[in-house]
């Protein structure tokens, strides 16, 4: 069992409290519940305190969860629907003064292509972690910003320089073909709760 | 921008380049937020029954905010039990209605249960309760409420 395990797999085995599973689980949708946070500009700790809460509440909803791929789209919703609710909490108890008009208390809602932006590079992210080790690894090395040289990558993967073009072109493919972003159509709302 | 299709249209460059920006968000997640989202998993229970919520009204006015100071009020319902809660500031206060309640516990996700003192009324009082996941376990006569996690 690893990250990048199915979620179908990994939601049955949290079900049946396996610690390992829930935290592949958590390790996967953690950039999603903070890039939410954030683009809702969050303090840091009340975007930790939002961040913790769709995880406990998550963990009450466990055992009602029938549908795996429902996951993506009710973390997501949680997350937002946690983030409003707190900034509304927050908006009450504010002192607000009324010289400032209490206007930039306001803070307007994330729009729909935040939240749809941060779920494609969450399903970018599953696809990554759904390819074989080999493909994963020479794209982690791509991505390194300043470029690593082929000489460099070839020393680090142990392949010849002469296959790192085709095997580039490999892991793309595979990467476009791959379920997680085949299955980037609007998520149904569902789910638990 | 979102079709299934679209990540088919883009050249390896682009694609490259949202997996760059994909990669990098994954990096922003600190030790402590995955400590806190795996502890979480400690709170597992099997069938348990969470009390419902009836009212939060700061789910009734996002978007509206900024000139109102009133508190803020949650309502649970579990069988013949209902939880008021009144958050202001850092003073909790509540009423357990329905059954005199022996007992209410203030649970935090990471730090020890608090015991309320809860008087013959049902009513509890508390003061400097720090912001963070709460939820609350009352006990009365037969019945036990336990609330859903709500961040305050």
């Amino acid at each position: 069992m690893t990250e990048s395990s199915p979620l179908a797999v990994l939601v049955s085995q949290a079900q049946d409290g396996d610690q390992h599973a829930w935290n592949a689980i958590v390790e996967r949708f953690l950039p999603l519940v903070g890039a939410i946070a954030r683009q809702h500009r969050l303090s840091e700790a009340d975007g930790d305190d939002v961040g913790q809460t769709v995880w406990l509440r998550l963990v009450e909803h466990l055992g009602d969860l029938r549908e795996p791929a429902a996951l993506p789209g009710w973390i997501r919703t949680t997350a937002r629907n946690e983030c409003l609710r707190l900034l509304a909490a927050r908006g009450r108890t504010r002192v607000v003064d009324p010289q400032a008009g209490g206007l930039d208390t306001v803070t307007d809602d994330v729009s729909d292509a935040d939240l749809v932006a941060a779920e494609r590079r969450q399903a970018l992210r599953d696809a990554l972690a759904g390819l074989p080790d080999a493909r994963r690894e020479l794209l982690l090395l791509l991505l390194v910003d300043p470029p690593l040289a082929y000489e460099e990558i070839s020393r680090r993967l142990g392949i010849p320089v002469g296959s790192i073009g085709p095997t580039r072109a490999r892991a793309f493919a595979a990467l476009r073909e791959s379920p997680a972003l085949r299955r980037l159509a609007p998520e149904p709302e569902g789910g638990p709760s | 921008m979102t079709s299934p299709d679209d990540f088919a249209d883009l050249s390896d460059d682009e694609l490259l380049a949202e997996l760059q920006a994909a990669v990098a968000e994954a990096d922003l997640v600190t030790d402590r937020q995955r400590e806190a989202a795996r502890a979480a998993f400690t709170w597992r229970t099997v069938d348990e029954e969470l009390a419902e919520l009836l009212h939060d009204s700061a789910l009734e006015m996002t978007g509206v905010r900024g000139g109102d100071d009133a508190p803020r009020t949650l309502s649970f319902a579990s069988r013949g039990l209902t939880l008021e809660v009144e958050i202001d500031g850092d003073v909790i206060m509540g009423q357990v209605v329905g059954a005199s309640a022996s007992s209410v516990v203030l649970q935090r996700s990471i730090a020890d249960d608090q015991p309320l003192e809860v008087d013959s009324a049902g009513f509890f009082r508390m003061e400097g309760v720090a912001t963070g996941p709460i939820r609350f376990v009352v006990q009365a006569g037969d019945w036990t409420l336990t609330s859903p996690w709500v961040a305050i």
